[in-house]
């Protein structure tokens, strides 16, 4: 009896300060370290998520080989975030709470980040994410968040000014509600009438199989370049539609919308001549042509690329501070991302050079991966493309 | 005035494309008394069978919509007997809720086979033909065509088919047609062949006019279930009915709400018709 009230007392101390314990107490003091993707394996994103999982699965695999960080082991546990705020929050407690993983990388839809975010900074999980809405670094993230990803204003500048190079006078824009769908609507009218042009927009219903009324709304305002804000299944139905009703003017969207795989889809005549726009990768840099090798992909999108960086950036991150927790992470991550030094575009390189106590400057897939305070990126270039006969070819990279 | 009639056609044209899975969803509730929510995905295999066909052997559409019918019939029957004929017996609550699961499973196991990237039929696109302000499209208008089609060889079915009036007996009264001699596990194996396979033709002309991706059925998948609900559950008139109004319906409320509220007319549909006519337009089973 005794023995066994003595059990149930320590049970019950062990519980309160296991949740009551700061995190730094509860990151990963030995055994492997587990880093985590939540990318969208289903949902809209689905064709990005598994390449991004895989990459990052590389990474960690190579690094091993070399003999892991600070002599451990790396392990990367994927889940899929469905591309939907409620699985991926669920995702994201299992990661957090089961995995104990000290970061998450690869979010990829704004509204999946929003959602996942507080979980991370509460937990003081590092998240590295490719989400492109404003908002997101504008939450009280303490530190725990990065985005490889341009923001929505820097986007939607660039929208805007390559809308008016085609000779916008009057624009229309039309997108699902996504956390940067009103931001992006506001940007890209302050551009357009800057210039004198016009704007106008509508927020339609992305799960609808036909768009025809909204397009016929859309043209009633006779404009002379729409842009698409949505993501590939509902720009798809939009194209068509816009195709039906006889529109003449310039199409222009996301390059996560219309990619190879949409264009080869879809009838020519629905894609010819859409312009899209895409932050950059840093094709041909060193590590762009290590994540092409490792992704096994011949052109691994900007995602694939950025989440290349998210391992490479945090796994150095955590020798560098020889710390394998969220806070670790937090406090090293733009030591080894910037500030001059010698040169990386890998953790393996990163990881000598660190330990034999040099200061590193990671240049990534994506970029030079450079970030401010609050965790946006401070450089980026982007990719303009244009269809032309069931290809995507490259008009600039600026 | 143009306006008006614009998105009344526009309606009608969204109607026909819900009204054939709406019909599948309620020839199954009438017989089998509960709601197949793995619907959607049964419209998603239809979809992808005639893909197949489609894009690897060059099938045409009539060819493309009949496979889709009879994949998607045996999968369903396959479905039905493996996983919801056990759990029938306990009620309709739980055969529904088993249902949502067994449609989570088939959408995965469509994403496993043929991944997540979206794919299209090989089928040229035609530009609307205009009448002033009115444009009609001529994919669109076959689609429907094919939709009603459909829908009437299954009335026919039910009609003048022995096995169509022993479906409709058994609906009407199970204990009576079995007193008569009605086998009911032969009419509830009919009633899945016919009502899935017509959710497979219903994704294929979701696909027509779109693309497909392992989420086709599941994003049509609240406004079938509200069109069979606005109809009248059980009730096969209903359900086209029930579809054209609410494909209209969500069309003209595009002049009074923001379209993004579009699916909010599904939920809303529902609960009006729920709180004033339980049994729906024409429904005169569900209670």
């Amino acid at each position: 009896m005794t023995n066994f009230s003595i059990d149930r007392r320590a049970l019950a101390t062990g519980l309160a300060a296991s949740v009551a314990a700061p995190a730094v107490v509860r990151a990963q003091p030995s055994g492997p370290i587990k880093l985590a993707t939540l990318t969208p394996l289903t949902g809209a994103g689905g064709p990005y998520g598994p390449v991004m999982a895989t990459v990052a699965k590389a990474v960690a695999e190579e690094v091993n080989k070399a003999g892991g960080v600070l002599g451990r082991e790396v392990v990367i546990v994927s889940e899929d975030d469905q591309t939907n705020p409620e699985a991926g929050v669920r995702a994201a407690r299992k990661l957090i709470d089961v995995d104990k993983a000290v970061a998450i990388m690869g979010t990829w839809a704004s509204a999946v980040t929003t959602a996942v975010a507080p979980l991370c900074w509460e937990s003081k999980t590092f998240l590295a994410t490719v989400s492109g809405a404003d908002s997101i670094t504008a939450l009280p993230h303490q530190g725990y968040l990065i985005r490889t990803q341009p923001n929505t204003t820097l986007q939607s500048k660039k929208f805007g000014e390559f809308a008016l190079e085609l000779g916008a006078k009057k624009l229309f824009y039309m997108a699902p509600q996504t956390p940067f769908t009103q931001a992006t609507a506001a940007l890209v009218k302050a551009a357009m009438e800057k210039a004198g042009g016009g704007s106008e927009m509508l927020i339609y219903d992305d799960k609808k199989p036909s768009l025809r009324s909204e397009v016929d709304q859309a043209l009633r305002y006779n404009p002379d370049v729409l842009f698409m804000g949505g993501y590939a299944p509902d720009t798809t139905v939009l194209m068509k539609d816009l195709f039906r009703a006889g529109f003449k003017g310039k199409l222009i969207t996301f390059a996560y919308a219309v990619n190879q795989k949409v264009v080869t889809e879809n009838p020519a005549d629905v894609t010819e001549g859409v312009y899209t726009l895409a932050p950059s990768t840093a094709e041909g840099s060193p590590a762009y042509q290590h994540a092409v090798e490792l992704s096994k992909a011949a052109n691994p999108d900007p995602y694939t690329c950025q989440v290349y960086d998210h391992v490479n950036l945090i796994l150095m991150a955590i020798a560098q501070g020889k710390d394998a927790s969220g806070a670790g992470i937090r406090e090293n991550v733009r030591k080894v991302a910037q500030g001059g030094g010698t040169k990386v575009t890998n953790a393996i390189e990163g990881l000598k050079a660190i330990a034999a106590g040099t200061k590193v400057d990671y240049e990534g897939a994506s970029g030079p991966c450079d970030f401010t305070e609050a965790g946006d990126i401070i450089d980026c270039k982007f990719r303009y493309e244009q269809v032309k006969g069931g290809k995507i070819a490259l008009m600039r990279i600026a | 005035m143009a306006l008006l009639l614009q998105a009344i056609l526009n309606g009608l044209m969204t109607g026909a494309l819900l009204a054939v899975p709406a019909v599948g969803f309620s020839a199954m509730f009438a017989v089998l008394r509960y709601p197949n929510f793995a619907i959607a995905s049964y419209a998603t295999i239809g979809a992808f069978a005639a893909w197949v066909i489609n894009t690897k052997f060059g099938a045409g559409v009539a060819l493309s919509i009949a496979l889709a019918f009879i994949v998607a019939a045996i999968v369903g029957a396959i479905c039905e007997w493996l996983a919801m004929t056990p759990l029938r017996p306990a009620g309709a609550l739980p055969a529904a809720i088993a249902s949502i699961a067994l449609g989570v499973v088939l959408e995965n196991v469509v994403r496993f086979i043929f991944g997540n990237d979206l794919k299209a039929y090989d089928l040229p696109i035609v530009r609307d033909i205009r009448f002033g302000d009115i444009r009609i499209g001529p994919q669109q208008a076959e689609n429907a065509l094919i939709g009603i089609g459909v829908m009437l060889a299954a009335f026919a079915f039910l009609k003048f088919t022995r096995l169509g009036r022993a479906m409709r007996a058994v609906a009407d009264n199970a204990d009576l047609a079995r007193l008569k001699g009605i086998v009911p596990a032969q009419v509830e194996l009919v009633a899945v062949l016919i009502g899935c396979g017509l959710c497979g033709v219903g994704g294929v002309l979701i696909g027509l006019d779109t693309s497909i991706d392992p989420l086709t059925g599941f994003r049509v998948l609240l406004a079938v279930f509200a069109a069979a609900v606005l109809g009248g559950l059980g009730s096969l008139p209903g359900a086209v009915v029930g579809a054209f109004a609410l494909g209209i319906a969500e069309e003209l409320s595009l002049f009074i709400v923001a379209p993004t509220y579009r699916s909010a007319i599904g939920f809303l549909v529902i609960l009006v018709m729920l709180s004033v006519k339980p049994r729906g337009l024409m429904g005169d089973r569900f209670a």
